[in-house]
Order: structure tokens, then sequence, then C-alpha cells
């Protein structure tokens, strides 16, 4: 038996913790929502069992609060992705773990950090054509396979997920961490290696000018990869909260700018035209050549769409959730591309797990609570930003 | 900041009536504010002369006869007479506007426009108002520049007569003062007659420093003269001297009755007052007088001497 | 005879004195000793102003009569001064309208049909037609506007004529059709001693390119005061400028000047020395200052904005500006100039509503700071009425408000600009550019009602030589963040500045209140 926060099936708290974050008031209280009224409990559950070849079970030591996970206590996660769930589900996939049985080439008791997808390797089948270019992100068999259906570790009811104390997970997942490389950075390695990805999603010219709209976890990390990883020249980082401009100039930041000031100060370094239409945000003609949306709101979206230059490219970083006019979209001629987890056969992992090591990401996890204490934890995170924190995380050897 | 707060720091340093000390560097600095002249027009407007009539009947007239005797004489000579005119009398007591103005006739006591001496009757808002509304009065400047820009020839030319003391303020002691000369400038140079008036008796019934007649229903005597017009070509200080013959000659009927005055008059016998020399209201000059001066008892017992009606001579050895 | 402006000691027998705060007025007193400057009084105004301006244009100086210039067939360009005087706007007629009438009414006598009218707003944002109509009047407004009634537009490369460069290498760049006119009449108020003479033609019709050589920090810091020519660099390069124009083109200057009736008839007590207020002007005080601070803010900035000064006019001159400036100046210094005894530790100011560039519009941060240590700290002759070193105490609630259609460049100067750093040196090198070629800023200037990219930086170097000389500046009753964000302070009382001011002046200074509007031009021996 095993100590596991558990998600569950239940639409009733489902609908209820979206309707309360919704509104105005609601949308404050996410934290408490997430503790009190989404279907997540704290139960001692049977371990995940081994599916066959190739897996060990792994003990976490570390593992993020993601902003997705958020969405999804707070009911703001797409139904869109419920079938590619199988419920009840323990979430939790930044994981640093250890192993605890061996495997090729990975000695028992290895401290590594999990690539979250579920691919056709870990399921045991054919590799789709995805899985066959390395591009395991785009998985077509998700739902197929010797496991249950999940997207990702942390949403397959059969192999467990990070916040719990044991899960299960194949070899293919696994990337050992240099030893050098504490616990605090290498559980940044699955969402730094989101943003490599997603910075390699689209091709980013010398000198280029980038916005990086919200800079919690994923739009830092994105900053960082932007600055490490591509010839971009300015970089405009959009952060709501004081403690982010200090860490996004540290990471490279051009500027960073206040959200409410966002579309004038974009217009005045690009040379833009601004305008204000009768209703909605300001706009601008002329903007910025990439826009990576790392937010996760419609909002963000919405002024992603509204910066980007005709012809222009935004990315969406984050687990998109609500509706925005697409207007700018059509009449801009924009690319909008999508980045989900990492890809290039691991590739992304590699160098996240460098990066993490060289880059100035000290104190971003800040804050560790024991499960025990998980609608604390889920309140910090939140509440991060305010709180001057980016990474909320378990840590489960407490 | 509060309403009350703002008001005590608007107060600040202002007295009741909201005005302010004058910063010491500021003083040399200072406009006289322009003398505002207090208005009477309205005071002349129908409305007022007719609330004034009905004052001057219903209360100025019947409250001043039951207090005093009042005699009236000669206000027949007014009846040929067409405004505007001047009239002039000897001063000594307040008593005397109201006397004046109860026993004219009623179509001047309508149309009859009193000198006051603005410096007092003007001075404040509430006394100027009464003044003007019992007595038709307009500020009359004694002293300083603007006496010569008098409202009098104005009114003269809208038809208004003037009552006018000559002497410029009522007596300390019931005797005359010389005449000033602008009630004569104006008849001359505006070719209007002059009705001289003597009043006798009303020191007697209430002197200076006085707010009420003297018990005992004291005689007073009005008494008017003919109408004096001024010459072609007259100087203005003849007039003047022929203004003060005839108020003393009127005041002389008193004591002389009629005719003497009359010859007093004709004999040049009249004293009237000159350089700063105050005499006795229809005093005859007298050969043997011994002092020039005459003590300040004399002169207020002489006019305090009741009037009994009787012709007297008294000072004539 | 109004009696000249003098400088009060406070001392026991003191009233409380009045002091404009933004959109508003307080009493304040003042301690004990403290110097207050007071401008005369009003002088009387000319009764029959058309006949004055008749007069002026028949009998000018240093030139043939007007009626004499005008020649059939000719180009007449008529040039008005803009929105931004007089302050606040005169109540109709404006008395640039009465001039333009009998201007045209002898161009018509005399068969010009070339007529062209410019307001001369060089880069402050175009009038609206409704502000055009009221300068100039209905008739003029009927017969002229829109083909023929313009806003100067410094943006429009076509109509700018380069006219080549001054001794000094500076560009004189005007309007086109004012510089190939065959005469332009140029009607000026000059309202403070800063205005009219050659900075007429030659900045109210300039560009940028011809702006930059005197509008930068260098000029105006040696521009001690800009209030007073003799002693302005920014002076000495317009007089440059305009002699080269005057190689060019004929200009025949109008100026007027007008007295100190700065506030209409209900906010009397404005205009009057308090301890000479009557219970009437206490009572209006109240009433007026209880009814501003219970209104909406919006209606309260309305009602602000559409009060109009019943300005009596001193003085129409005509003729060649050379010699017509210095009997307007002489005008000004009748009505402003006052006398003060040295210099003091701390001087204090009371920032009216209005300055010259938000005219029905909002008077964001850093125009009160131009109103501020632009304007008001120059209205002084030969030295500043305050010490070097010494103290600014500046009454304005400097609210975070920014007029999005006419200031939009503030917006961005105010928010990313000043951020950066306060020193009009390192912002003018490595912004000014920046700012005056956006090309967005530009579009706004020339098709909405927006001032030029490059002003808000003209604002900032207005106070260059203030905050050069300045030891602190506090506002008192001013927003914190705003104030802050200019590099000043804030305080909630007369009393806490004075007591901040310590730091910097000792604990006894002298202090002088310089009671304006109505102006005074501080003449400090």
């Amino acid at each position: 038996m095993i100590l596991a926060l558990e998600y569950h099936r239940s639409p009733g708290r489902f609908v209820a913790a979206r309707g309360l974050t919704s509104t105005r008031v609601g949308s404050r209280l996410s934290g408490m929502v997430a503790g009190n009224v989404a279907p997540l409990r704290l139960v001692n559950r049977q371990a995940p069992e081994l599916p066959g070849e190739g897996w060990t079970r792994v003990t976490p030591i570390l593992t993020g609060i993601c902003g997705s996970d958020l969405s999804l206590l707070t009911g703001h996660s797409s139904p869109y992705l419920s079938p590619m769930t199988s419920m009840p589900f323990v979430p939790g996939h930044e994981i640093v773990g250890r192993t605890m049985d061996e495997l090729p080439g990975i000695p028992k008791g290895s401290r590594v950090v999990i690539d979250p997808v579920l691919s056709c390797a870990v399921r045991g089948m054919e590799p789709c054509r995805w899985c066959a270019s390395g591009q395991q992100s785009r998985c077509d068999h998700i739902t197929a396979g010797r496991i249950s259906a999940g997207i990702q570790t942390g949403t397959c009811g059969d192999t467990g997920g990070g916040w719990s104390r044991q899960l299960v997970a194949h070899a293919s997942q696994l990337h050992v961490v240099p030893e050098d490389l504490p616990d605090e950075r290498a559980v940044l390695a699955e969402p730094l290696a989101c943003a490599i990805h997603s910075v390699r999603r689209v091709p980013i010219g010398p000198n280029s000018t980038a916005v990086v709209v919200g800079a919690g976890t994923v739009g830092l990390l994105t900053l960082l990869a932007l600055r490490e990883l591509t010839q971009v020249g300015a970089i405009y980082v959009i952060a709501k909260h004081g403690h982010q401009k200090d860490k996004a100039k540290a990471l490279g930041a051009t500027a960073v700018i206040e959200p409410r000031k966002a579309v004038r100060a974009l217009r005045r370094v690009t040379t833009a035209r601004m305008h204000t239409p009768e209703m909605g945000a300001d706009f601008l003609l002329g903007g910025v050549d990439t826009v990576f949306e790392c937010t996760g709101g419609a909002s963000g979206l919405d002024t992603s769409l509204r910066l980007a230059r005709a012809g222009g490219t935004v990315v969406m970083s984050g687990m998109p959730s609500g509706g925005v006019d697409l207007t700018p979209l059509w009449f801009r001629e924009l690319e909008l591309v999508g980045a989900y987890c990492s890809g290039s056969d691991g590739a992304d992992f590699a160098d996240a797990l460098r990066l993490a090591g060289s880059a100035p990401l000290d104190g971003y996890v800040g804050t560790t609570y024991p499960l025990a204490r998980w609608r604390e934890a889920l309140n910090h995170a939140a509440d991060s930003g305010r709180l001057g924190t980016v990474k909320v995380a378990f840590d489960l050897a407490r | 900041m509060s309403i009350r707060r703002e008001f005590r720091l608007l107060r600040h340093g202002r007295d009741w009536r909201g005005r302010s000390t004058v910063p010491r560097s500021a003083e040399p600095h200072v406009v006289e504010p322009e003398e505002k002249v207090f208005p009477t027009a309205w005071a002349r407007t129908p409305a007022a002369v007719a609330a004034r009539s009905v004052l001057r009947k219903g209360l100025l007239k019947p409250v001043a006869w039951r207090q005093i005797t009042p005699v009236i004489e000669g206000a027949e000579y007014l009846d040929g007479v067409r405004g505007p005119v001047v009239f002039v009398a000897n001063h000594s007591s307040h008593l005397d506007t109201p006397l004046i103005l109860g026993s004219l006739p009623e179509r001047f006591a309508n149309r009859v426009a009193v000198g006051a001496a603005s410096d007092y009757f003007f001075d404040v808002r509430w006394r100027a108002t009464l003044t003007a509304v019992f007595f038709n009065a307009f500020p009359v400047e004694r002293y300083g520049s603007k006496r010569l820009r008098s409202l009098a020839v104005d009114l003269v030319d809208d038809g208004w007569s003037l009552l006018l003391y000559p002497e410029g303020t009522r007596s300390e002691d019931g005797w005359m003062n010389p005449f000033k000369l602008g009630a004569a400038v104006l008849c001359v140079t505006k070719g209007i007659p002059c009705v001289p008036i003597a009043i006798r008796g009303s020191y007697a019934a209430m002197p200076r420093g006085r707010n009420w007649p003297q018990p005992g229903k004291p005689r007073v005597t009005v008494r008017y003269g003919r109408p004096l017009v001024p010459e072609e070509g007259e100087d203005v200080r003849a007039f003047r001297t022929r203004m003060a013959k005839a108020v003393n000659m009127l005041a002389a009927e008193e004591d002389l009755g009629w005719y003497d005055a009359l010859r007093a008059a004709a004999d040049d016998r009249l004293e009237i007052p000159g350089g700063s020399q105050p005499t006795r209201p229809g005093a005859v000059r007298d050969e043997n007088a011994k002092t020039e001066q005459t003590a300040d008892w004399r002169r207020v017992w002489a006019s305090t001497e009741p009037l009994t009606g009787r012709r007297r001579r008294v000072w004539r050895d | 005879m109004s009696r000249p402006g003098f400088v009060l000691d406070v001392d026991e027998r003191t009233p409380p004195l009045i002091m404009h705060q933004g959109e508003g007025f307080r009493l304040e007193r003042l301690p004990l000793g403290s110097k207050v400057i007071y401008p005369p009084d009003s002088l009387p105004g000319i009764r029959d102003v058309d006949a004055a301006i008749r007069h002026a244009l028949l009998h000018p100086h240093g030139t043939e009569p007007l009626p004499e210039l005008l020649t059939p067939g000719m180009r007449l360009t008529i040039v008005f001064d803009d929105l931004s005087l007089p302050l606040p706007p005169m109540q109709t007629p404006d008395v640039r309208q009465r001039i333009i009438e009998q201007v045209l009414e002898m161009a018509a006598a005399k068969g010009v049909d070339d007529v062209e009218l410019i307001a001369a707003n060089a880069l402050h944002r175009r009038m609206t037609p409704a502000e055009l109509r009221r300068t100039v009047g209905d008739r003029v407004f009927h017969a002229f506007f829109p083909e023929h009634l313009k806003n100067h537009d410094a943006e429009d490369r076509d109509n700018l004529l380069h006219m080549g460069k001054t001794r000094h290498g500076e560009d004189v760049e005007i309007n086109r059709r004012a510089a190939e006119s065959d005469l332009i009449v140029y009607v000026n108020i000059t309202l403070t001693a800063m205005s009219g003479g050659a900075k007429s033609v030659s900045v109210g019709l300039a560009s940028y390119r011809s702006l930059k050589h005197h509008h930068n920090v260098h000029t105006l810091r040696h521009s001690n005061s800009f209030n007073d020519p003799p002693n302005s660099a920014m002076h000495h390069s317009y007089e440059r400028m305009k002699g080269l124009i005057d190689e060019h083109v004929k200009v025949f200057t109008i100026e007027t000047t007008l007295n100190n009736d700065t506030f209409p008839s209900s906010m009397g007590f404005l205009n009057k020395r308090e301890w000479e207020w009557n219970v009437r002007d206490q009572a209006s005080y109240l009433a007026v200052k209880r009814a501003n601070e219970l209104m909406p803010k919006k209606t309260r900035r309305r009602i602000w904005q559409s009060t109009a000064a019943p300005y009596g006019v001193t003085g129409v001159h005509a003729g060649l500006q050379s010699e017509v400036h210095p009997l307007t100046l002489n005008n000004v210094h009748r009505q402003q100039l006052t006398e003060v005894n040295g210099q003091s530790d701390i001087a204090i100011w009371g920032l009216p509503y209005i300055c010259p560039y938000n005219v029905n519009s909002v008077m964001n941060p850093i125009l009160v700071m131009s109103l501020g240590l632009g304007y008001f700290f120059n209205l002084y002759k030969n030295k500043p009425i305050v010490r070097q070193g010494g103290v600014a105490i500046f009454y304005h609630p400097v609210p975070n408000e920014f007029h999005p259609v006419h200031h939009p460049s503030y917006i961005d100067f105010f928010e990313e600009i000043l951020t950066e750093s306060t020193d009009p040196v390192l912002l003018e090198t490595k912004y000014e550019e920046q700012f005056a070629t956006d090309p967005w800023y530009i579009q706004l200037y020339r098709n909405s009602y927006a001032y030029h990219g490059v002003h808000p930086f003209y604002m900032w170097y207005w106070g260059a030589h203030a905050m050069q000389h300045l030891g602190d500046v506090i506002f008192v009753g001013g927003n914190r963040k705003t104030t802050q964000r200019m590099g000043f302070r804030a305080a909630s009382t007369l009393g806490d500045a004075l007591e901040m001011a310590k730091d910097t002046v000792g604990s006894s200074p002298s202090i002088a209140y310089h009671h304006a509007p109505p102006l005074a031009l501080a003449d400090v021996r």
C-alpha cells in the first residue's frame, strides 16, 4: 500500500470546480477550489504493478505541480482530453525519482527523470509513424496497448503518478540524472524539455523578435530555451509579478513588461501602429515575429494573437482553456502552432538536463510540501506568482 | 477637508464681517476702498414716496405733534411757489427735520429730499436705510474732496426740492453758526428760489444728546419766509448773506413780532453769524455790547429759555 | 492706476493664502516670515479693441501700413497662435478673431484672392474644427475651413521648405506655403515673456528637424530663464532662425498682450489679494471649493476646462517683429513683473489645472512636471527665485492620468522611458530620435489629435534647468507613485514637505511663495 493523491471521476465536483473558478471572485480562490472542491483525495492504495518487461518501479523524490495539473483540478482542462485518461489516476508528471528495479543500462537505485509520454514503446506496440520518426509526443496509440489510456504518466490509471510514493515507468521513459545535478534542478527537466520542444517547433530567424506571454515556469523556461538554443534577437517577457521580472532579466530577457502595458510597450519597440477596437483589447499592426503563449489562459492567447506581426507565429505552450477571437489569425495570416511535451527522440530531454545544470535556476523550486499537506501545496501553487514562487513541488521522501 | 475645518481656516484672522487685517508689508499697497455712496435712488421711487407719505402722516407727525406744541407760521408763502426750491433752515435739533416735513404742504412734503451728513447718517447701513425711508435723505459730504460731487444738483435737475441746513451741523448750543456756501451756490447756479425757515425752541425741546423731546410739550415755532430768488448776476456770497438775514429775521419774529423784525432787518440791526462767531437766532445787534464773546453758559441759557408765545423783549436794554 | 506687484512678508496679520492645486485650490497658512510674490493688479484693458487693432494695422512700426502691403494676386498667409495661448482660453470673441477679421477686410478691399490661414501649432496637437472656430470666429471659419484654414503639419514633407542653415548650423525648415507667400501676417498673443517675437514663425511653423536645434537639454540649461530673452540661449537660436527667414519672406507681425483677469467673476477671489476678500469672496470660495470637491471627476474637469478668462487687451502692436516685440515685452512686464529681493532656500508654487498642452485635455504627470519645473520655475529674470541647491515645493495631486488620444507618446514615455532614467541628457541621446521618428506617433499627430512623439521629451527638457538647479522637489498632495517615477517626492501637507526639505536646506530656511496664477514674473535682484 502506498500513499497517493488520487483523482477520481466525479462530474459533480468537476462542474462545481469549473463553475466556481470561472467567476471573478472564484478565480482568485482557485487554490481553495483545487484543494477542496476538485475530485482529488489522499488515499492509501495498491502500488501500481509492473506491466511487464522493461519496466521499473520508481520512488519519486520530488514531483512538481504543473499548471496543467491545476487546470485539471479547477475544471478548466478541456473535456477533449477525457478519452485519453483512465480514472482513477494519480497526477504528477514532473518527476525526479529513484528506480527500484534493475534495467539494462539503468542499475537499480539510479536517479532518473521521467519523460511522461506514454508512447508506442511504452505500450508494447509497433511504433506508429510518429514514434518511428522520434516524435513520441505525437503518438497515435495513446489509448491502446498494454496499459490503459492516458497521454502521460499522471493521467493513466495503470502507471501511477508522481503525487504518490511509488509509480511504474518504462525504460524508454527514463533519463538518468547526472550526479552533480541537484534534485531541485532535475525536477525542472521535464518542463524545460517541453520548453525546448516548443522553441524547436518553429523556425526562429536570427535577430527576430519574440514575446513570451507569461512568466511562470513555462514562460521562464521558454525564455531560457530561446536564449540558449536559438539566434533570436530581442525577447520581451510579459510578466505579472515583480519577482518574475528579475528572473526573466537574469535569463536574458530584453525587457519585461506588465500585462497592462504590454501592447503599448511592444508597439513602441517594434515601431508598430496601435489600434483600439470598439470592443476588446488593443492590437498592433506590425508587431513581433514569434509569440509564445505560456499562460494556458484564453486572455494570454488573445493577447498573443494581437501582438504578432502579419505572417508571424504564435506558439501555444500552455495547455489551452477557453475560446478566443481568432480574427487576427485570419486577418494577419498568422501561424498558430501547438507545442505539446517534448520530442526529438529524447534530445530535448538531454538538452534540458544539460541546461538545468548550467542555467541560473536556483530557487525555482522554492517550496516543497509533503503529500499530507497537499491542500496547502495546491493553494500555494495556484498563487505561486503572487507568493514569489516559480515551482511548488511535493517532497515524497518526507 | 471637512467643511468645518475649511471654514475655520477661512475665518482665520478675520473679524466677524470677514474682513482681514492687512499684513504689515502690504500696508503701502492698500488702496483706500472706493467709498461706496449709499444708494438712495430707491427712496425716491413712487412706491417709496407713497410709503413715506403714510409714515409721515401716520407715525412721524402724530408722534412729534404729541410730544411738542408746534407753531407753524408763514406756510402760506409757499402757495404760489413752484418747485424745485431749496429750503434752508437753522439747525439745532433732530426735531427740526420732522417739524419741517410735518409742516410742509403735501405737494412739497412728497417732493423734498433732505441733505444729511454722510459721515453720520450714512455711516452704517441700518441708519442709512431708516434715514432714507423716513426723510428721503441723501448723503452730503461735509469733508473731503468729494464734497463738490454732491447728488444735490442731480436731484434739483430731477425736480426735487431740497431741505438743507447751511450751518452744516446741528448747533452745539442752540445758536446759529455761519452758513456754508453750498446751498447758496446751488440756488445761484440753478437759478432756483430759496425758502428761508427759522426754527425756535427746538433746542430747548430736544437739544443735542437727547433722543426724545423734553416732557411738558414744549413750544416750538417753525416760521416760513418769502422765497428768495437769486437775482441776475448776484454774487453767491451776497445771496448767502441774504439767506442768513432772512432766516434770522424770521427767528427774530419770535421775540420782536413781525413788524419789528421787519424794521430791525431794514435797519440792518439783525446779527448774522460770520467768521466763527455764532449768534443767537433772532438776535438784534446791541450797540453797547461789552464783550465780543458771549460765555457758553449764557448761550445755552438763552437757547433753553422756554418760548411762551408772548412777544418778549430780551437783550434789549 | 493699478497697483504694482509686491512682495508680502507673512506676519501674524496675514490671513491664510490661496494655493492652486490642480483642479482645485486651498487655503494655506505659510510659516511666518515667508515671502509671497504678488503680480501687479490687473491693468485696465483697452476699451475699444477694434479701434486699437485698426490703428496698429494702419500705423505699424518699421513697415508700411498693412493695406499698402496687400496687392491683388498676391499670396497671403495669415498665421495665428494655436490653442496653447492664452491660458485659460479667452472669452470669445478671441482677440485673434478680431485681428484676422480686420486683416481679411483689408485684404478683401485690396482684391487679394489667395489667402491661407494656418494655426502655428508646430508639434502640438492639431486643433479640432471646434477649437479653430472658437479662435478665428464663425465668419472666418465658414469662409475658409477646411480648404484654406488648416493646422500646420510638421510631418508633411511636401509642404515643408528647408530654407538653409544659420551661421550656427541650425536647420531652418518651415511650412512651405507660408515660406513661399508674398506676405505672412502673424497674429500673436504674448502671454508670457517667453512667447511672441522671433519664436512665432521660427517655432510655430517649424518641423522637428528645425526644432531640435533649440528644443534640447543643452540649450534649455543655458536659458536662464527662458522668460528672459536676452539671457535665453533658446531665444538666441530663435533670433538667428528668424534672421534667415526674414531673408526669404516678409512677415507682418501683430502682437497682443493681455491683462491679469485670469478667472471669471464667479471665481473672482482667485484674482484678489486674500486680505482684501470681502464676505462675498469668502462665501464663493467656500461654495466653489465645496462644489468642486463634491463633483464627479469628469464633470469637474469639464467645468474647469470650460472656464474662459475675461481678459482685457493691454496692447496691440503691429509691424516689423524686431520693432514690435520690445513694445510687447514692455506690456508683459508692466502686467507681470515684480521685483524680489534675493533668492530663497525654498520656493513654493501652487500648480493650477491648466498648462499650454492640456487645453480640453488631461494634465498628465509629465505636464505637471513641465508646468512646475519648466514654466513656473522659469518665471524669473536675473536669478531663480530659489537658490542653487534649494528646494521646490509644488502643490498638485499629480494623478496618474493620461489623455489617450492627445498624449499617446507621453504614456510610453512615462511608463517605459522614465522607469529607466530621469536624466534628460541620457533620455535625449538614447530615446529622442526613436520617439521623434516613430511612424505611429507621426500618424496620430497628422491624422488624429495627438501631440508629436517627441513632445514629452521637450517637456522633460523644459525642466532640465530646474532639475540641475534644485536640490529637491516635493509635491504636496502628490501621488506617491507618479512623483517617485519622475524622481521627485510626495508629502501630504506643507508641514511634512518643509520637514523633508530640512535635509537639504537646513532647519530655518527662507521661503518664497510665488503667488500665481494670475502670473507674476519675478525680477530677482
